[in-house]
């Protein structure tokens, strides 16, 4: 005999309540309640997110979420970033777009991340969503100024388009044009990556002069000086404002209007571009300096001492994007004047070179450590580092979220003893109960992930290169690290042995990438016939990997969780498990 | 660096069904190219040979392609020289004033140029001796003559046309 459950609140009273939880990690442990939370929850769901886009398939995501408003995909895996996967490997956006053009004909919003984009999934776009608002390409590549001239032309109402970081073909300045005069709607445009080809100028005055809701302009490069005082007085009202190259020969009217134009930006919060920078040219931002809370200078190479008497302007800091070019001397000055800050990311100046061009060390992190007390995040490139220096960023900073730490030469020891920097990054994982994402770099033995596996429980992403001695090494990483979601290794001698025996746990990950390691092409197949559920690629451009003996070590392995099953877009360097191979075992 | 030649680590679990075994890997920093070799694997040059490979350090396209750049613009420096006349002395100098961080700078190079103590605004004075110092002065954008040291040296600059020394 059934006992019905008395529900104590109709579905439209759930849905009601259920809108207001945002969190994907919250909404997927709504919908594992109970039935009927998983179905309301399902048809009310608006945004969804899709860690890996061949992790699921589009048809599968719409049968689920019929009503959805907002997506956001990624598609290649991190390492992507760095030229380490092969041109064609995938991720091609427009199967999403074809299914969701169809299904979701109110899609307002569209986040992609390191996904291949043509011009055809742009014109889609622009055809399919009469509401569309929000577009933001990361790292994506494929598309060319056309496609966005289409939705310049037809999104109405679109309010967001940020290219951050994507690869462009950069084909005419003229699509700005496409934004018809009656368009106003602009929020954010981010056009920073664009390429050195101007962007039609007058266009873009005119459209930054009749959209008053504009709080986000990142230019690119091309957009000399002399013109963001015409930009910044039509657009005084903006938040976050990214210059193009920031030089000019110095004139004192240029100088002034445009310190006047910034000095009238009162919402000003963030600053970015600044490429050629002339530091004759930075008091202009002075006024705005004392409320900035973000300022990348990523680009900026300019010397110390104009860092330092920038950054001393900026109290109320938050994030600085900067290149080594600041030195220990600056980064100590930052110590003691932006008490607010909470990520730091230093980049190389000379990342090629082999001795130090600068006078950046281990001691400029550790200044900041100590400084500003609530440093969370921390990317840094440097040239050495000492175990002592480890432990004491990690005793002055245990509320560290992110630390990724890149020593420029491979396996590089501790400068002071020689020995290898395992106990350094122990204290880091051992005193940071909160990080969520490492990378490591130096000399580093299998006893650091003997350190990592017993206490980074909170690690969600590892980044690994030329470390470890041992199978062992891998094996304390997914046996220990009970909240990994991404691994990423490469360079490192690990094998066949620590992956078998930790199969299960790859289906608890998002992914596991592996590079130039010594993991045999039997056990890529053997892994993927025993784990129906893991997509196991093998990437191999010099030869098909079945066509040298199965000991045969794999160049790069890419395994990820997935409910669609294989994919059917592998190109010929890409090898899986076929489908025969895998129903014949079982 | 030593290494421990058998699965000596005690927190690896005794009921495992395999033996982990050292890859022999070396305690420099070199490939174990042997294995390489035996693998028959193309032997990778880094990082012996100083050829860039692309893919390490892990910085983005953007940042690498912006460094290399820039290094094409290394004679970028911005330069403003103005006119510096002083009194009794009818041929003028020329002086880059930004070569100089500071008004301190700036006046420790004139009197050095022109052998003299110029008076500006926050210069000690010695009360019995005016006739033997100069004073600093500079035309601004109005056309107007105003004593050197008043502003923020970022303004002065953005404002000065050219200068000139004076006698007391």
């Amino acid at each position: 005999m059934q006992k019905k459950m008395a529900y104590s609140f109709p579905d439209e009273v759930l849905e009601h309540v259920f809108s207001f939880i945002k969190s994907h990690k919250d909404r997927n442990a709504v919908s594992l309640v109970c039935k009927s939370w998983y179905e309301i929850e399902s048809w009310c769901r608006r945004k969804i997110f899709v860690g890996n886009c061949y992790a699921v398939s589009p048809r599968m995501v719409i049968k689920r979420f019929p009503e959805v408003r907002s997506v956001e995909v990624k598609g290649k895996p991190h390492f992507a970033d760095f030229n380490l996967v092969p041109d064609g490997w995938g991720g091609n956006i427009l199967p999403w777009i074809k299914e969701m053009a169809g299904a979701y004909p109110w899609l307002e919003e569209i986040r992609l991340k390191r996904m291949v984009v043509t011009d055809e999934s742009l014109e889609l776009i622009a055809k399919s969503f009469k509401n569309f608002k929000v577009l933001v390409l990361s790292s994506c590549e494929g598309f060319s100024t056309d496609g966005l001239a289409a939705i310049a032309a037809s999104c109405k109402n679109l309010k967001e388009l940020d290219l951050r970081e994507s690869e462009v073909d950069d084909l005419s300045g003229h699509w700005l044009i496409h934004f018809p005069e009656t368009y106003t709607s602009l929020v954010s445009l981010n056009i920073s990556c664009l390429g050195s080809d101007e962007v039609s100028f007058s266009a873009l005055e005119r459209l930054v002069g009749r959209c008053p809701n504009l709080r986000t302009l990142r230019l690119n490069r091309a957009v000399p000086l002399d013109k963001i005082a015409s930009i910044l007085h039509r657009a005084p009202q903006l938040v976050e404002f990214g210059t193009g190259a920031y030089a000019a020969e110095l004139r004192p009217d240029v100088f002034s209007n445009l310190a006047g134009a910034f000095s009238n930006c009162k919402e000003l919060r963030s600053l970015s571009g600044f490429w050629d920078v002339v530091p004759a040219y930075l008091p202009a931002i002075y006024s705005v300096c004392s409320r900035l809370t973000t300022l990348n200078l990523s680009y900026a190479t300019i010397q110390s001492r104009d860092l330092i008497k920038l950054v001393s302007h900026c109290p109320s800091l938050q994030r600085l994007l900067v290149l080594d070019y600041i030195e220990d001397s600056g980064l100590e000055a930052l110590a003691s004047s932006c008490k607010d800050l909470q990520e730091l990311r230093v980049f190389p100046s000379d990342p090629f070179g082999v001795e130090p061009n600068v006078s950046l060390t281990e001691q400029g992190l550790v200044a900041v450590s100590l400084g500003c007390p609530k440093l969370q995040s921390v990317l840094y490139f440097c040239r050495r580092m000492s175990n002592v220096a480890l432990v004491t960023i990690a005793q002055n900073r245990p509320n560290l979220t992110h630390f990724r730490l890149c020593i420029i030469e491979p396996k590089t020891a501790d400068y002071l003893t020689l020995e290898s920097l395992d106990v350094g990054f122990g204290a880091i994982v051992e005193h940071c109960k909160d990080l969520r994402r490492l990378s490591l770099s130096g000399l580093l033995t299998d006893r650091v992930f003997e350190y990592i596996g017993t206490y980074a429980k909170k690690l969600e992403m590892l980044s690994v290169a030329f470390a470890g001695d041992s199978d062992l090494g891998l094996h304390h990483v997914l046996s220990g690290c009970e909240s990994l979601r991404k691994l990423e290794i490469r360079d490192c001698p690990f094998g066949d042995k620590a992956l078998l025996a930790n199969a299960g746990k790859l289906e608890t990950m998002r992914s596991l990438w592996m590079s130039s390691c010594s993991v045999s092409f039997g056990a890529c197949k053997l892994l993927g016939q025993k784990m129906p559920r893991l997509n196991v690629e093998v990437i191999d451009e010099r030869a098909p990997p079945d066509s040298r003996p199965e000991r045969c070590p794999v160049e790069k392995l890419y395994i990820y969780r997935s409910v669609a099953g294989p994919r059917f877009d592998m190109p010929p360097f890409v090898w899986m498990k076929d489908e025969d191979s895998a129903l014949g075992l079982s | 660096m030593g290494r421990a030649t058998s699965s000596s680590s005690s927190s690896i679990e005794s009921s495992n069904h395999f033996a982990f075994s050292t890859t022999g890997a070396s305690s420099s920093s070199q490939r174990d190219l042997s294995t390489d070799l035996r693998l028959g694997l193309s032997i990778s040059t880094f990082p012996y040979a100083r050829e860039q490979p692309s893919d390490w350090p892990p910085i983005k396209p953007q940042l690498s392609q912006a460094l290399a750049a820039e290094e094409e613009n290394e004679c970028n420096s911005a330069t403003f020289f103005v006119k510096v006349y002083m009194d009794g002395i009818p041929i003028g100098r020329k002086l880059d004033l930004l070569a100089h961080e500071s008004y301190y700078e700036l006046i420790r190079t004139l009197e050095y140029m022109f052998n003299t103590n110029i008076i500006w605004a926050e210069a000690e004075v010695d009360g019995d001796h005016y006739e033997k110092y100069h004073v600093l002065t500079y035309e601004d954008k109005e056309g107007d003559w105003m004593m050197v040291g008043d502003v923020p040296w970022e303004m002065f600059l953005s404002a000065v046309r050219r200068l000139k020394i004076t006698k007391c």
